[in-house]
């Protein structure tokens, strides 16, 4: 589903933000990106959506290799992937069904087909008496599950998830991992870049660890900081 | 990729509506530009339409009596062509038929002259270029008496004093429209730049879900697009309603004092619909490189 193959990225002026990784991600996988502030996870995730260009190497997104893409060709490319973000990135004059909505109506779907999938998917992350809120009416996990229903509503293949859970309790971040987990399950490829340990550890899923832009770990069924024994 | 057209429209009119205060000075002056470069067609058709005789150099006109025989004609043809190129540098016929034409258009601000007129009645003449200016009035004499001659014109003087006045409104016109017009261009960039601000966060949403290009562009051209739409529009409904006083800017007909200059409902319509295009073109381009410039999709 995604696979990096010798890919390096340097920002000008900057030392390198991810050097010669190959990773493959396979369809239905959940995977993890770990690493420290500055490690590349979100270079990574950005070089998936095409927001960046890769120096060297090939990406491939849903057999597609990014690097060939036209740039006429990336939104549809975009379609496939749902983004997620600790800053959940809702509009705040728009109620949560509309922000919902606007995700669909901006790809030229039907008024018919919108108004089937909003409320189904705000009832799958738990939403579906709030739909006439905004966001600033809302709890921090409450506006993240919105953002998750946006990045979900189009059934992507792909969902990345970039620290999803950095501004929320720990009670709260459990609920957004179940959803998480849940897409996942529904067939959704899920790529989430974290760096809270207690997040990775519960979920017992595949690590991919980056230091310095290299991978230096790729483990199944791993856990944050060490070695799984 | 078809577009649905409620949403783009949506989009446009709360754009237009966010930002009223820049929606207005940008339309305003693209009024201002537009009815300035509107008027300044609008005078050149009604000048034109009163000097038509006397286009082309043309200083003098020889007048032959609308009963003129033939042999009149084509002696009078002779003669000018013996005095070419020493006093004269050409001459051309125009006949009843032509001359008709020519009559209906400069009276047609006066339907019943028209009427008590015919084909019959309409002098045959010859247009010429003196070799010398000046010598036009020696010229004018000496054909006055050549059997079957009405009459020698050459009111020279008030032609080019029309012409003259013309061209410096013109002028003047067109420069306050040349520089008004960067201004509407201006006003209508930096309102489109001002909506895509207002409308970052949405633009974000739109690339990040995967919108085209073009449907996060359209909503922006249309604004500067209705922008300058509006403005032309405005300025199309004060060169119409308004073209005889604008004609009139440039003086009277110079051939009957008492006429005011005319400009036809038809002509006017054509240049209204000129200026509304242009106004169409300013705006869709003036939005089209605020997209270029500040919407990075």
């Amino acid at each position: 589903m995604i696979r990096f193959d010798h890919v390096s990225k340097t920002y000008k002026g900057s030392v390198p933000a991810l050097q010669d990784v190959t990773v493959d991600i396979q369809r239905g996988e959940f995977v993890f990106i770990v690493g420290p502030s500055g490690s590349g996870k979100t270079t990574f995730l950005r070089l998936i959506t095409k927001e960046e260009p890769s120096d060297g190497g090939e990406i491939w997104v849903a057999g597609k290799e990014v690097g060939a893409l036209p740039p006429w060709k990336v939104p549809y490319l975009r379609r496939n992937i749902g983004c997620v973000f600790q800053d959940y990135r809702l509009l705040p004059e728009r109620t949560v069904y509309e922000n919902v909505a606007f995700a669909l109506e901006v790809i030229g779907r039907s008024r018919h087909f919108v108004k089937s999938q909003v409320p189904q998917i705000l009832e799958l992350v738990g939403l579906g008496k709030k739909m006439d809120r905004r966001p600033n009416e809302l709890s921090g996990g409450e506006q993240q599950r919105v953002a998750v229903a946006r990045a979900f509503v189009n059934r992507p293949l792909i969902l990345l998830a970039d620290e999803p859970t950095g501004n929320l309790d720990p009670a709260t971040t459990a609920g957004i991992m179940r959803l998480l987990e849940r897409i996942n399950q529904y067939g959704t490829t899920v790529v989430m870049a974290t760096h809270q340990h207690d997040v990775v550890d519960a979920m017992r899923k595949r690590v991919i660890e980056l230091d310095h832009g290299t991978v230096v770990r790729d483990q199944a069924r791993g856990i944050y900081g060490m070695v799984d024994a | 990729m078809a577009i649905p057209s409620p949403y783009v429209l949506r989009e446009t009119g709360s754009n237009l509506v966010r930002n009223i205060v820049m929606t207005v000075a940008a339309v305003v002056t693209m009024a201002v530009s537009l009815t300035a470069l509107g008027g300044v067609l609008i005078m050149r058709q009604a000048v034109n339409q009163a000097t038509v005789q006397y286009q082309h150099g043309v200083e003098m006109i020889i007048f032959m009596e609308a009963t003129a025989s033939s042999q009149e004609i084509s002696g009078m043809h002779q003669e000018l062509a013996s005095m070419v190129p020493g006093q004269i540098q050409r001459c051309y016929y125009v006949d009843k038929a032509h001359a008709w034409t020519e009559f209906k258009q400069i009276f047609s601000g006066e339907p019943d002259m028209v009427k008590v007129m015919d084909l019959q009645k309409m002098p045959p003449s010859f247009r010429c270029v003196p070799a010398k200016a000046q010598n036009v009035s020696v010229l004018a004499n000496q054909f006055q008496k050549q059997p079957g001659v009405l009459d020698v014109k050459y009111p020279g003087q008030a032609i080019r004093e029309e012409l003259a006045r013309f061209a410096t409104l013109r002028n003047v016109a067109l420069v306050v429209a040349g520089g008004v017009m960067l201004g509407a261009i201006a006003l209508v960039v930096n309102t489109i730049q001002l909506a895509i601000f207002a409308r970052r966060r949405e633009v974000a949403v739109m690339k990040l879900v995967g919108a085209t290009n073009w449907f996060i562009r359209v909503p922006f051209m249309l604004e500067g697009l209705t922008e300058g739409l509006v403005g032309a529009i405005i300025a199309f409904a004060v060169t119409f309603f308004a073209r005889n006083t604008l004609a009139s800017f440039t003086g009277s007909n110079p051939f009957v004092p008492s006429l005011p200059l005319y400009v036809s409902p038809h002509a006017a319509l054509l240049t209204g619909i000129f200026v509304v295009v242009v106004g169409a073109l300013v705006g869709a381009l003036g939005s089209g490189f605020a997209v270029r410039r500040f919407l990075s999709v």
